[in-house]
């Protein structure tokens, strides 16, 4: 419809122009003749002022003078007028350029496919947002008036809920609260430091630094630190610095996951004002280790190449293959670990919690000590708690 | 949708007003009537798809439709409807929509009222008329689009700035717009004339209704801004010399010059080519002055627009329209012929005084507002021009002009007899010294210049009336013949003189609210008593009120005079959540006599805040009432003389001695 009224519009204008050459030639008004008819609508005026009063014979008279002075010196020199085919071609070649000018700007500058949505038709949308911000309101008054000052896995909720409300800086004090609280792992801390990174509009505050330090400190692994680590230290002019903070955790990861990319994007954001060389994320792709089977160097390079949808797809199809293979091997800790993070990364927690559990329950055996408790621990705690 | 018909509506004028910028001025070089009678054709397809992208936009703010961008970024579904409507032009890219939707208006109605035009007239100044439409037009669409998309939408809109919540400053913009834009209308008439090298009658019977048009506009928006100020920004002044203020008076002042060049040349046939540089000059100055404060130059409370972005168009703009203009002038301007010849003591004369003044006083009003800009431009340091300056330059400069006004209309056209005229306006010059003692008598105290300028504006006035009775005779015959003269003489004779009265009012006005004001600021509780001229005000304490899309406190002042109540005064404080912003409502009780003004602001600190302790600041104004008055009867003066369609030509009269000599000699 909209293209109907736009082509509507674009012949309305050709038509403007169009209908000048149907208009029968008036005669025009020559410049003579023009000045002509105002001296001698003055000289009836100066008549008119005489009757009534308003001026004298004697005033009257010298106006007069004035007039004919005027109107003898004017001369009379007629112009010829013409209406010839220059004309005539010159209005159709505008007649056509009109539209097509249109037209052609607004295919480059408009935005036909946006329909225009009137606050009044918004009802839904503004229901589900009020519904949503009650909900936050009351978990807020809970763990505020809680007389223990809130769970970890409260405020941590409140915190998440806040960063999607886009509120960042009240995101931030539900994350201070809980970084206060007995068990703040972490990742706690990073989400901390995003928080506190996002109210800022993206400056890396001292007080983000501090939550940025504590979480490398508790778990070195944690991307969300380490991003934000070398967001915080190319900031401070350390490029170099942080740089290789990203590379290193790249090159630690065992695993394909989502961030990766941001790192790898992040990284050669970088490389350019220190003059180092692009990476690519194939470089780094997990599943490489051919004992495992997974996406190849190739798929991940295709998943690289891919609309966000496809690559989704791809990256569930990838999952679903080593659910299925894993459904075979039930003893692969490795496995279970990789499907757990990879459901975690896709927001389907009630996959993740089961496939951590096969994990924990292979990793009874394992000495205490070993990290892979500890990230699997901390999994669990992150996925019970924000559910 | 309609976003989108908007956004094509406007690349579609700018198409028409490319074509209209050339077809008609080269069918006026070769003589051809269809491609000049085109540009009728074009300046009506203009105002209609320009109309349609200005009924576009407010649809999309009436309907708070948040994918636009500009909606978005200047509305809210709270505010109240009338200033989703104002902010139509409230923002940068709307404002801007509104002065080409104007500038389509004038041009359209040029087109229709201009048929008794001779063809190629009309046809070159809606060229040039299209020339200043592509040039706003292509700004528009390549840096300020209006049109601007947002998916998703946000779900509600960040308000527009709340100080600009106003009615006063709601038609504050379209009415300068009109003024400034009426000025270009009179602009594409010069620059058409100089292209053609004749400036004759048909041309100074078109220029001077557009001028006063615009001038009345200009008048009326710079009158409501001051008023605007005055009871919005919670101070009591009404001007105060900000470069904001000042784009905006100086095109009203050399405006008022060309106003009065334009009369010389419709009645005298002469000033040709000075009323054509007055032209030229005023629209430069309007075209600055838009441009100014669009580019963020200035940072002030009305700069709502910073981007220095677009300053680099909008210099190119300035320096293509202006230079451009001049050039042409420079190079045509001596090609045209003279006009009548007058001696020293004249109308004429008497006008050209005015003008140089009116220059004059313009070169002062640039130089002090451009000057920090080009300071910080060359040596990086700021400073700032202030009402000093402006006060101790401008004020002097303006007082000859007022003595010159009360004479002027007594002088007649070609050659006059000052020594009569004087003897005419002696009763005037006595009681306005018997005025001005009174005042002084009264008051006894203020500066020099205030009693010099209130003399002058008293002189003015009783000079004025003086005319008045000379015309119609009052006095000289019996009061019947009077009355039937009075009646019978022109509306735009009755235009000067109300409008020059409403100048006197003015300046006693500004007079008496600027030496006789006084002033109390104190920080006050519940129960506080201060005294300011004759009245005792009490103040009552604070509460809170909400109101659409803010809240307020709300503060209660007990007037009394003389121990009888008189009324309550409730000023306030209002904060508006979304745009985090407060705005300050002053409240004011007004008498012809003079103005009682009081607007609270926070308290000053913590502990003053725990103690219910505000800072209160109450004014008392004499006789400010008599600016806006004033400005209501130059606007009403100007309606009058541009409802006059009267053709008048002033034909010198002859002196009596001269008359008699000429009887002898018969």
């Amino acid at each position: 419809m909209i293209w109907g009224l736009i082509s509507a519009m674009a012949i309305l204008s050709s038509a403007i122009l169009l209908g000048q050459l149907a208009r029968k030639s008036n005669a025009s008004v020559s410049p003579q003749n023009a000045v002509l008819s105002v001296l001698n609508d003055q000289l009836l005026e100066v008549q008119r002022d005489t009757a009534r009063g308003l001026i004298s014979e004697k005033e009257a008279h010298a106006a007069d003078q004035e007039i004919k002075r005027r109107i003898l010196a004017l001369g009379r020199q007629n112009v010829t007028i013409s209406s010839g085919n220059f004309g005539n071609i010159a209005i159709v070649i505008a007649a056509v350029f009109v539209p097509l000018l249109a037209v052609t700007y607004y295919n480059f500058a408009g935005e036909p496919d946006i329909a225009s949505v009137a606050f009044a038709d918004r009802k839904e949308e503004l229901a589900e947002q009020r519904r949503s911000e009650d909900l936050t309101g009351r978990l807020a008054d809970q763990l505020q008036n809680d007389p223990d000052g809130g769970t970890l896995e409260g405020w941590m909720l409140l915190g998440q809920t806040y960063i999607r409300m886009g509120r960042s800086a009240d995101a931030a004090i539900s994350f201070e609260n809980a970084s206060e609280k007995d068990g703040a792992d972490s990742v706690v801390f990073s989400m901390l430091a995003e928080a506190l990174i996002f109210a800022e509009q993206g400056v890396v505050t001292s007080q983000a630094e501090r939550a940025i330090d504590t979480a490398v400190l508790l778990n070195p692994t944690n991307p969300a630190a380490s991003y934000y680590k070398a967001l915080a230290l190319s900031q401070n002019g350390k490029d170099i610095e942080a740089h290789n903070t990203l590379l290193a955790r790249l090159n630690s990861a065992t695993d394909f996951a989502p961030w990766m990319e941001t790192f790898v994007t992040r990284a050669n954001v970088i490389a350019e004002s220190i003059d180092r060389e692009a990476i690519s994320l194939v470089d780094f792709a997990p599943i490489m280790n051919a004992s495992t089977p997974g996406p190849t160097a190739e798929d991940v390079q295709a998943a690289g190449e891919m609309s966000e949808e496809d690559r989704n797809d791809f990256i569930k199809s990838m999952v679903a293959r080593l659910a299925d293979r894993l459904q075979d091997e039930p003893d692969d800790l490795d496995g279970w670990m990789r499907l757990g993070n990879a459901y975690r990364v896709l927001n389907e927690s009630e996959n993740a919690i089961s496939a951590y559990s096969k994990a924990e329950a292979l990793l009874l055996n394992m000495p205490s000590t070993d990290p892979q408790r500890a990230e699997v621990d901390n999994a669990l705690e992150n996925l019970k708690g924000s559910k | 949708m309609i976003p989108e018909l908007g956004h094509f509506a406007l690349a579609l004028a700018l198409s028409l007003a490319l074509v209209q910028s050339i077809l008609p001025i080269v069918g006026a070089g070769k003589n051809d009537l269809r491609l000049m009678q085109s540009a009728s054709a074009t300046a009506y397809g203009q105002v209609v798809f320009v109309g349609l992208a200005f009924a576009a936009l407010m649809n999309a703010f009436v309907t708070s439709d948040f994918t636009v961008l500009n909606v978005a970024s200047n509305s809210n579904s709270l505010k109240p409807m009338i200033y989703k409507v104002a902010a139509t032009w409230g923002s940068h890219e709307g404002s801007l929509l509104l002065w080409v939707f104007i500038l389509t208006l004038f041009g359209a109605s040029v087109s229709l009222f201009g048929s008794n035009l001779p063809a190629t007239l009309k046809a070159r100044t809606l060229s040039v008329q299209a020339w200043i439409s592509v040039g706003f037009l292509s700004f528009m669409l390549f840096t300020s689009n209006p049109f601007d998309r947002v998916f998703p939408p946000p779900l509600d809109g960040s308000d527009l700035n709340p100080l600009l919540q106003d009615i006063g400053l709601a038609m504050h913009p379209p009415l300068l717009y009109f003024g400034y834009v009426g000025f270009s209308i009179v602009f594409s008439f010069a620059a058409a004339a100089l292209i053609e090298g004749r400036v004759d009658a048909a041309w100074a019977r078109w220029v001077r209704p557009w001028t006063l048009a615009a001038w009345i506009s200009l008048t009326a928006g710079i009158g409501l801004g001051s008023w605007w100020a005055y009871y919005e920004l919670g101070w009591g002044g009404w001007w105060f010399w900000d470069p904001v203020e000042n784009v905006s008076f100086m095109p009203w002042l050399l405006g008022t010059a060309l106003l009065h060049s334009a009369i010389v040349t419709e009645k005298r046939d002469a000033f040709k080519s000075w009323t054509v540089l007055l032209a030229i000059l005023t629209f430069s100055l309007s075209l600055l002055g838009t441009f100014i404060v669009r580019s963020g130059l200035l940072t002030s409370v009305h700069a709502f627009a910073v981007d220095p972005e677009r300053g680099v168009y909008i210099l190119g703009l300035l320096a293509v329209s202006i230079g451009g203009s001049l050039g042409l002038y420079a190079w045509r301007a001596p090609t045209m012929e003279g006009g009548g010849l007058f001696k020293p003591i004249s109308r004429e004369a008497g006008l050209l005084v005015n003008n140089l003044i009116l220059g004059a006083a313009t070169g002062t009003v640039l130089f002090g507002t451009l000057y920090p800009l080009f300071l910080e431009a060359v040596t990086s340091d700021k400073v700032s021009v202030g009402p000093q300056f402006f006060n101790a330059a401008f004020i002097p400069m303006m007082l000859p002009l007022v003595l010159a006004m009360g004479m002027g209309p007594l002088l007649s056209w070609k050659r006059a007899d000052l020594f009569g005229v004087l003897q005419r306006l002696k009763f005037a010059a006595l009681l306005s010294l018997i005025a001005s003692l009174i005042v002084w008598y009264l008051s006894e105290r203020g500066p020099v210049l205030a009693y010099v300028s209130l003399l002058l504006a008293f002189w003015l006035m009783f000079a004025t009336l003086r005319e008045w009775a000379l015309r119609i005779r009052l006095f000289e015959t019996d009061m019947p013949t009077a009355i039937r003269r009075a009646r019978n003489l022109p509306r735009s004779s009755y235009g000067m003189t109300i409008a020059h009265l409403g100048v006197a009012i003015v300046m006693l006005g500004m007079i008496g609210s600027s030496v006789w004001k006084s002033e109390e600021i104190a920080f006050v509780e519940p129960g506080t008593v201060l005294s300011i001229s004759d009245f005792k005000v009490t103040f009552e304490g604070v509460e809170r009120t909400r109101g659409p899309n803010y809240f307020a406190d709300r503060g209660a002042l007990r007037v009394e005079r003389d121990g009888e109540y008189v009324t309550t005064l409730y000023p306030e404080r209002r904060t508006y959540p979304v745009a985090q912003t407060t705005t300050t409502e002053s409240a004011i009780r007004s008498t012809p006599a003079g103005d009682l003004y009081a607007s609270i602001t926070e308290p000053a600190s913590e502990i003053a805040e725990d103690a219910g302790a505000w800072t209160l600041r109450i004014l008392y104004e004499p006789l400010i009432g008599f600016i806006w008055l004033g400005s209501i009867m130059l606007c009403f003066g100007g309606l009058l003389s541009l409802s006059d369609r009267r053709l008048r030509v002033g034909a010198p009269k002859k002196s009596e001695s001269r008359h008699a000599q000429a009887q002898a000699a018969e």
